[in-house]
């Protein structure tokens, strides 16, 4: 069976409004795929950077995957969470990526949104904060029941993952 | 050397700690060490080290280390590939040595020459009350093991401050490791799309 390794970090984010963030991300492949060692999901550390406005994790995620398909490659979805003085947590984004297929070293940016309300949501958003949420998860990495959805973009999330692929020649899979 | 059907593939890590930045503070040493996961053992080379103290010069701002790094390594499976956690510590204003930034990067994955740039953050403290008295007893607070920082679970429910940066400068050599099967690097991004012509004249 074919095997692919993906070994990299969250290194971190930039764009936001506030910068004291964290990051909660998770791994979702489709049923071919069984995860054989690693962690598939986590959630960072709260960085409040010093200098500058990227708030850095260097969270790192090592996977290794075998698949008897390529249907369900794997995509990487991730919240960006902003936590204020008081230890309130409040939703900055919602992002995802899809793993990259070739080998080799990749540099990735990972666009984000957020949900936007009513006039009535947005102003009480901006006296007392909070603002909506997705009910279920699955709607940031799947397009099927967006149509309803308006959203505002937010920062963006940088990644460096290393993609090992091993068997998948046998296969004649060409990447 | 040559084996037809090997089972470990190797990785041979040569480098430096160059340099860092931290513009707030002086004074500073470092230490590294190297965490990986069960399949992989050291063949040779230092895997703990510590740095002598570097200081500013008068005019330019960047701390020197230009710390020599060597190490071997082999595996027989890529996850738990190797991470260097490189912790800085400095004086504090009373004298006493205070960890300036923790950071963790995975060894560079193909071979060749690499710089990496990494961020360093230091846990921050619960309260302002805390804050104060561990700035006056000088006992900031640390990691009691420097190696969480390369871990990823645990991590939610500390609370950090990104302060400065370390350059690192790799060579990486791999060997056996299409032997076993593992494509580490895309072909198209080797193919130069050129073709020989020959002319005649």
């Amino acid at each position: 069976m074919a095997e692919l390794h993906i070994i990299g970090q969250i290194i971190g984010a930039t764009g936001f409004p506030q910068n004291s963030l964290f990051c909660k991300w998770g791994v979702h492949t489709g049923g071919a795929w069984r995860l054989l060692s690693g962690l598939k999901e986590g959630q960072t550390q709260v960085d409040m950077p010093q200098t500058g406005d990227m708030a850095y994790w260097s969270h790192p995620i090592d996977l290794h995957y075998t698949t008897k398909g390529l249907q369900g490659w794997p995509k990487l979805h991730l919240q960006v969470w902003h936590q204020d003085s008081f230890g309130r947590c409040q939703l900055y984004g919602y992002g995802y990526i899809h793993i990259p297929s070739s080998p080799g070293q990749h540099r990735l940016q990972c666009v984000t949104w957020r949900p936007l309300g009513s006039w009535q949501d947005q102003l009480s958003e901006m006296f007392v904060g909070g603002g909506p949420q997705l009910r279920s998860p699955d709607l940031i990495y799947s397009g099927a029941d967006r149509y309803r959805l308006h959203t505002v973009g937010m920062g963006t999330v940088e990644l460096e993952l290393c993609i090992f692929l091993r068997h998948f020649d046998r296969y004649g899979v060409e990447s | 050397m040559t084996s037809d059907n090997p089972s470990v593939f190797l990785l041979m890590v040569n480098g430096q700690i160059e340099a860092a930045d931290f513009p707030e503070y002086d004074d500073l040493y470092c230490k590294y060490c190297f965490v990986y996961g069960h399949d992989w053992a050291p063949t040779s080379g230092l895997e703990e080290g510590i740095s002598q103290i570097t200081s500013k010069g008068r005019g330019s701002r960047s701390l020197v280390w230009n710390f020599p790094l060597d190490i071997s390594f082999k595996s027989t499976n890529p996850f738990g590939w190797p991470q260097i956690v490189v912790s800085v510590y400095g004086p504090d204003t009373f004298g006493n040595d205070v960890v300036r930034g923790y950071g963790a990067i995975h060894i560079p994955f193909t071979p060749g020459k690499h710089t990496k740039t990494i961020p360093m953050f230091v846990p921050e403290s619960t309260s302002r009350l805390q804050k104060f008295t561990s700035w006056l007893m000088g006992r900031r607070p640390e990691f009691t093991d420097p190696k969480v920082v390369a871990q990823g679970d645990g991590r939610e429910v500390t609370r950090v401050r990104s302060q400065g940066f370390v350059t690192i400068q790799f060579n990486i050599v791999t060997k056996d490791m299409k032997k076993l099967g593992y494509e580490t690097t895309s072909e198209h991004s080797t193919a130069t799309g050129l073709t020989k012509t020959s002319q005649k004249l």
